[in-house]
């Protein structure tokens, strides 16, 4: 098993220093800043959590937990944001008898922020998916479906920065290809664009105009697969582009033991994520920036 | 006075617009996994609690009846559970598909893992249905050459569970070989068959790789399970019986 290897691989060590990284204490808190990144993917429908007894799941999950826990790391830290990458839909009859109204109702509540679309979020059609985006306070991300002929047109953006404690985020969506995967007649006239193609072009753009700090992609194109690996993967696409700071991944439904680090094509580290599926698991990631410090210790130390 | 004012708002602006010089020095990441230590919203569950009243009203509507048990229990390669799934299934879609083709299918095939859960005796509600079909399976037509018809065959004997095959297959398997009928016409290897199945199994679910790359695939557009409770809708008592649509020798 490939994915296993790979995360045996920096599983040893399991803080990475980058470039030297000596950590020197600040004199000054004033110039730390602090970002919580709280993460969910294919949540699939499940408002409530797994029945006790449930095989794997006993007592797992639950959306009215998941609001406590959230408001717990808020109150530590009001600089946080709370993304998903998609597969919000389906998995529950929740979804079959109120085609994903209450979904988006409790996302809502949790002050979610920005999420991307799923292969499962088409499952009511595109027109499903759009008949219940009032509920919806939150922004929907995709850089990579073009819905210019769709109902989604316009309502859809590649991205959206958001500029939290004085720090520029900028977060892109990125879908799986839906041809052979979801019936033409539910995702309608949505066109799948190359992922790599338009990472280059997004990230550039947050990088270099519009000067984001933080770059972090929502993606539905799956972890990584063993026995296709040429197929586009959040690993794949790690390893090919540059400027990501964080890949939040789902589709695969995969439970990593932690997140995995990869070098990009600049050989510089970034983190790749995905908390398993059903909201089972919540993922964190704590970004700390510092004005101050040593101009030679430029390095970023990572702690999974 | 109130030019000093606007000055010293313009530079305050000024300062602070310009782009923090902040480098990112440190990441740490963790899963937190949601669990029964932690204590429910209330808020949270207060919009959930009618959603819920009313799911558990539409999901407690009695569709149907059984006189007895229908359970998964394997005799001679079949069970009631999955015999009535697959002979309700070709029940269900034969007219659908007649009229979208002019073609007939001969027979139906599914996995026994893939049927999740015996009908009880007593009413049968819409959760039964959801119970049995968990997934989001639609059901498909595979247009098959006799070979893969053969490759069909082999792996249901050799894969020795009771995986539903509906009412049109006589399989009479012996030791080393096995005589077919299908709608008590003798098998042809020289034909084709069209074959009822989910769309999972279609893409090679189970290692049923006979269905892959088939001569022709009709796509239904629709779900195991609502074929599962049209059926329960329509029947007031639902029946189902060990035949000899296998026997082993």
């Amino acid at each position: 098993m490939k994915r296993r290897d790979f995360i045996k691989q920096i599983g040893g060590a399991s803080a990475l220093t980058v470039t030297g990284g000596l950590m020197l204490p600040s004199f000054t808190s004033k110039e730390k800043r602090h970002i919580t990144i709280l993460h969910t993917n294919d949540t699939h429908s499940h408002i409530e959590p797994f029945k006790a007894n449930h095989k794997r799941h006993a007592n797992k999950g639950g959306v009215a937990k998941r609001a406590t826990l959230i408001e717990q790391v808020r109150r530590e830290n009001p600089n946080t944001l709370l993304l998903d990458a998609g597969d919000i839909f389906q998995g529950t009859p929740y979804f079959n008898f109120f085609g994903g109204a209450l979904e988006f109702k409790l996302m809502s509540m949790l002050k979610y922020d920005v999420a991307t679309i799923g292969n499962h979020d088409f499952d009511n059609s595109i027109d499903g998916f759009y008949k219940q985006l009032p509920h919806a306070k939150f922004d929907f991300v995709s850089a990579n479906y073009d819905f210019k002929n769709t109902v989604l047109d316009t309502h859809v953006k590649p991205y959206k920065i958001i500029v939290k404690d004085g720090i520029k985020i900028g977060i892109f969506g990125l879908g799986v290809q839906l041809d052979g995967l979801v019936n033409k007649k539910l995702y309608k006239e949505t066109v799948y664009l190359d992922p790599i193609e338009v990472t280059q072009d997004i990230t550039n753009e947050l990088k270099n105009e519009k000067k984001c700090e933080l770059i972090i992609c929502l993606s539905h194109l799956g972890y990584y697969y063993k026995n296709t690996p040429e197929v586009i993967s959040d690993l794949n696409l790690a390893k090919a582009t540059k400027n990501i700071d964080l890949i939040i991944g789902g589709h695969t439904h995969t439970f990593l033991p932690k997140p995995t680090i990869v070098k990009n094509i600049e050989d510089k580290n970034m983190l790749v994520n995905q908390v398993g599926a059903y909201g089972i698991n919540v993922g964190r990631i704590d970004f700390y920036f510092d004005e101050k410090g040593n101009k030679s210790s430029t390095g970023t130390t990572i702690i999974v | 006075m109130k030019k000093i004012f606007y000055a010293i708002c313009l530079i305050f602006m000024v300062i602070s617009c310009k782009k923090t010089d902040a480098k990112l020095t440190k990441i740490i990441a963790k899963t937190i996994e949601i669990d029964s230590t932690i204590q429910p919203s209330v808020a949270l569950k207060t919009v959930i609690s009618p959603y819920k009243e009313k799911l558990a009203a539409k999901m407690q509507k009695v569709l149907s009846y059984s006189s007895e048990e229908l359970n998964k229990k394997d005799s001679v390669r079949q069970s009631l559970v999955g015999n009535l799934m697959a002979d309700l299934s070709i029940e269900m879609v034969s007219p659908l598909f007649n009229k979208k083709t002019n073609e007939t299918i001969d027979f139906v095939m599914f996995n026994y893992g893939g049927i999740r859960a015996i009908i009880p005796k007593g009413e049968v509600a819409v959760e039964r249905a959801f119970k049995i079909m968990p997934f989001e399976n639609e059901l498909v037509v595979v247009e098959l050459t006799g070979e893969k018809i053969k490759e069909l065959i082999s792996y249901f004997i050799n894969n020795k569970k009771a995986h539903p095959l509906s009412k049109n297959v006589q399989l009479t398997i012996a030791s080393g070989n096995y005589d077919l009928k299908i709608n008590n016409v003798p098998f042809d290897s020289k034909k084709t068959y069209r074959v009822l199945t989910s769309d999972y199994l279609q893409s090679g679910g189970d290692r049923m790789t006979f269905f892959k790359d088939p001569v022709k695939l009709t796509k239904l557009n629709y779900k195991f399970r609502d074929v599962i409770i049209d059926y329960f809708k329509e029947v007031d008592t639902l029946k189902s019986t060990i035949d000899n649509r296998i026997i082993v020798k």
